[in-house]
């Protein structure tokens, strides 16, 4: 049986870009429109169970989000995260929401190297502001010469515990100066949520809701009765008006009632499945007039995924730290996303910086050094001689320029249950990235020693992650078609009423957290599809 | 006549499905540990070798009780929380609870054998020498989640030190880790437990 349902907009995916572009064309004025939102998992527990998932998932280790995935979805390559969901992955994210900085958006002007964005700083500082009203960031502003911003943040920012005060002492000794990280968690009851009260558990889950998720954007659209939102609705391919280049309708599957093909009818298509399912889907989408995908006549749909690699550390300091006070909560700095090549030694390096207080190598142990094994007050004792001084952790993320052959591509040897070829990622680096990458990387850990010399510590351990973070691109913007698949609002170069929004249209993924920059990009796709609708 | 836990395994195995005897036993395990039994007094008595002096007799009952709970909640098979980068999912393993109540039960009966007495009436520097000896073939080298402690003594003791509770004790401050704190109160340093 086919059923057929027809929509102003069509929104698929309702994960945190998905959430900002409802609320803005649901919210932000003008004429009512039909919003349909299609999210292929289920919905998230409710706000009044997540302390008993937390209890769980601290005494267990087990999900609180229980079945957040698909069946059947082992994807090759370095996935993000397994969820699909009501929320996507912001339902586990650490709430962290720094800007890119200006620097990020034309590295290619600046350093010769990677490609610039068709959009500035400027353009997206108003979005950003707006996308840190909707979530709610607390936040102080650092030296403006490091940290540009128009407007002060909503909420002010939550405070430095104990630990990052003698933390925020220690680095100024090494000539960095830091502060409190943005972070959407409320430092104030905010949005009709509470205020944080330090659970520390922010990832993987806020019992009380003071770190915003999409799931509340999602609860008060619903109440509002402003959108439709369709769980368990599995999106297939999205097929084009016969001899036209506009999309006509998305076929989805309904994972309660699979033999039934449903086909949602809409003026305009908002693709946010972020950096995998955005790409999958349009690849997924081939068909006569888009032979190798839609918005594909570049042949870059699923080119120059990008993200992030960080460097980490373990820092011994003489310092009476107590880990617990709020470890989730960090310092951090734009000193080293700000630099000139000439700070660098000539070359291309960007990263930022965080600090935690940490517990690394200061939990209980049963084994003395010499390997006995130590029993009742043995390990007590043990522990607290080896907590009185503490640990530091520090991190860098660094810019990573993505390759071409840094790719989704569709694996006809791995098919979900309706027979689609899933993803198959692999990222890879552009080759000035690969040749500099043991530069940077010990550039970075020289800053962590000459941070560590300045507070009379030592590093306690290195270590390299290969996965790169907050991954990104894959359907990136640009003004040229050739290059690019959608242009600097997120609408395809190749079909009028087809958007594509958040992470996916990413240029580059800089040296930060790159939520909030998902986020400002969604919002400005969203006021521009806004006015074309009308 | 009730069926002893030993008697109860002994029939299911040659009795009942796999999948049928493992539950079974895991909650028959449950009841000896939490019943006025042996293994109950002698999970009691291991508590007085490996915990801190420091916690007292009802400190360690306390432990001892959170750690029967803890037990007594386990779920085979439940999703584990899924980490980035990688597709896979992980679902919680077979209960560990019947071999660890197993290992009390040795302990007992190492007690009975050496001593002619059960493990709860021996001194603590005779259960201490018990345990010492039935611990060579755990892994020692970390102290690990309770789940994945090979040895009933080495679970009780990660239990407690992975506790907010041990924390504060090893630190002589209520720091209160993970539970509801006042924003306002992040800044300060924590303040002495009582009697610090």
């Amino acid at each position: 049986m086919r059923r057929v349902i027809e929509t102003d907009i069509c929104i698929i995916g309702s994960g945190i870009s998905a959430a900002m572009v409802a609320e803005r064309l649901a919210r932000g004025g003008g004429p009512r429109r039909d919003i349909v939102v299609l999210e292929a998992g289920d919905d998230v527990p409710p706000l009044g169970n997540r302390y008993a998932l937390r209890e769980r998932s601290l005494a267990y280790g087990e999900s609180p989000w229980p079945n957040d995935h698909l069946d059947g979805y082992e994807v090759e390559g370095p996935l993000q995260s397994r969820s699909m969901c009501v929320g996507g992955l912001a339902m586990h994210w650490g709430g962290v929401t720094p800007r890119f900085s200006p620097e990020d958006f034309r590295v290619h002007s600046l350093f010769g190297v990677g490609h610039d964005w068709p959009i500035s700083y400027d353009d997206l500082e108003p979005h950003y502001q707006e996308a840190e009203e909707l979530l709610g960031v607390a936040g102080e502003q650092g030296p403006s010469a490091m940290d540009p911003r128009a407007k002060p943040f909503p909420m002010p920012a939550l405070p430095l515990t104990y630990n990052l005060g003698l933390l925020e002492d220690w680095v100024e000794k090494a000539g960095i100066t830091m502060w409190s990280q943005p972070s959407a968690k409320n430092s104030v009851p905010y949005g009709g949520r509470a205020q944080c009260c330090r659970n520390d558990t922010c990832a993987p889950i806020c019992p009380i809701g003071a770190k915003y998720s999409p799931d509340f954007t999602w609860s008060a659209l619903r109440a509002a009765n402003r959108i439709q939102l369709r769980t368990r609705t599995l999106v297939r391919r999205l097929v084009l008006a016969p001899g036209t280049a506009r999309v006509s309708h998305a076929v989805a599957v309904e994972r309660d009632r699979p033999r039934d093909a449903l086909e949602v009818h809409a003026r305009q298509f908002v693709v946010a499945g972020g950096y995998v399912w955005s790409a999958h889907l349009l690849l997924l989408s081939a068909q006569p007039g888009a032979p190798n995908g839609l918005a594909n006549r570049s042949g870059l749909v699923g080119k120059y995924l990008t993200g992030h690699r960080n460097v980490q550390g373990f820092v011994a300091l003489p310092l009476r730290l107590y880990p617990g006070i709020n470890e989730q909560h960090s310092l951090v700095t734009k000193q080293f996303m700000r630099v000139t090549p000439a700070e660098t030694g000539g070359r291309y390096v960007r990263h930022d910086l965080r600090v935690w207080e940490s517990a690394f190598g200061r939990g209980a142990r049963l084994t003395t050094d010499k390997g006995a094994l130590m029993l009742g007050d043995e390990i007590l004792r043990d522990w607290r001689e080896r907590t009185r001084t503490g640990v530091a952790r520090v991190r860098a993320y660094y810019d990573v320029i993505p390759d071409r052959a840094s790719e989704l591509t569709l694996d006809s040897s791995h098919r979900n249950a309706w027979g689609d070829p899933l993803p198959k990622l692999a990222f890879r680096d552009d080759p000035v990235s690969s040749e500099l990458r043991p530069y940077t990387e010990e550039r970075i850990r020289a800053l962590f020693d000459r941070m560590a010399r300045a507070g009379g510590g030592t590093v306690l351990r290195t270590n390299v992650d290969e996965f790169q973070d907050h991954p990104a691109g894959g359907c990136r913007m640009g003004d040229d078609p050739s290059t690019s698949i959608v242009d600097s609002y997120g609408r395809a170069h190749d079909h009028e009423n087809l958007w594509i929004v958040g992470a996916p249209t990413s240029v580059s993924c800089g040296c930060a957290n790159a939520t909030l920059t998902f986020c400002a990009l969604a919002l400005r796709s969203a006021g521009r599809l806004g006015a074309r609708v009308g | 006549m009730p069926i002893s836990r030993r008697a109860f395994l002994a029939w299911a195995a040659s009795s009942l499905p796999a999948v049928t005897i493992v539950r079974r036993a895991h909650a028959a395990s449950v009841a000896a540990l939490t019943s006025t039994g042996a293994p109950a007094a002698t999970l009691r008595a291991l508590a007085d070798v490996v915990l801190p002096s420091e916690l007292g007799a009802e400190g360690k009952t306390r432990v001892v009780d959170s750690f029967r709970r803890w037990m007594t909640g386990y779920r085979e098979h439940a999703e584990l929380t899924h980490g980035y980068g990688t597709s896979r999912i992980r679902y919680s393993g077979p209960t560990p609870v019947t071999r660890w109540t197993s290992q009390l039960d040795s302990l007992d009966t190492v007690a009975r054998t050496q001593f002619r007495s059960p493990f709860a009436s021996l001194s603590v520097e005779r259960r201490e020498k018990i345990v010492r000896a039935a611990l060579p073939g755990a892994r020692l080298d970390r102290m690990p989640g309770v789940g994945d402690a090979d040895h009933v003594a080495v679970a009780l003791l990660a239990h407690f030190y992975a506790s907010p509770a041990a924390t504060d004790l090893c630190y002589g401050v209520a720091i209160g880790r993970e539970s509801c704190r006042p924003l306002a109160r992040a800044s300060r340093r924590p303040l002495p437990l009582h009697g610090a």
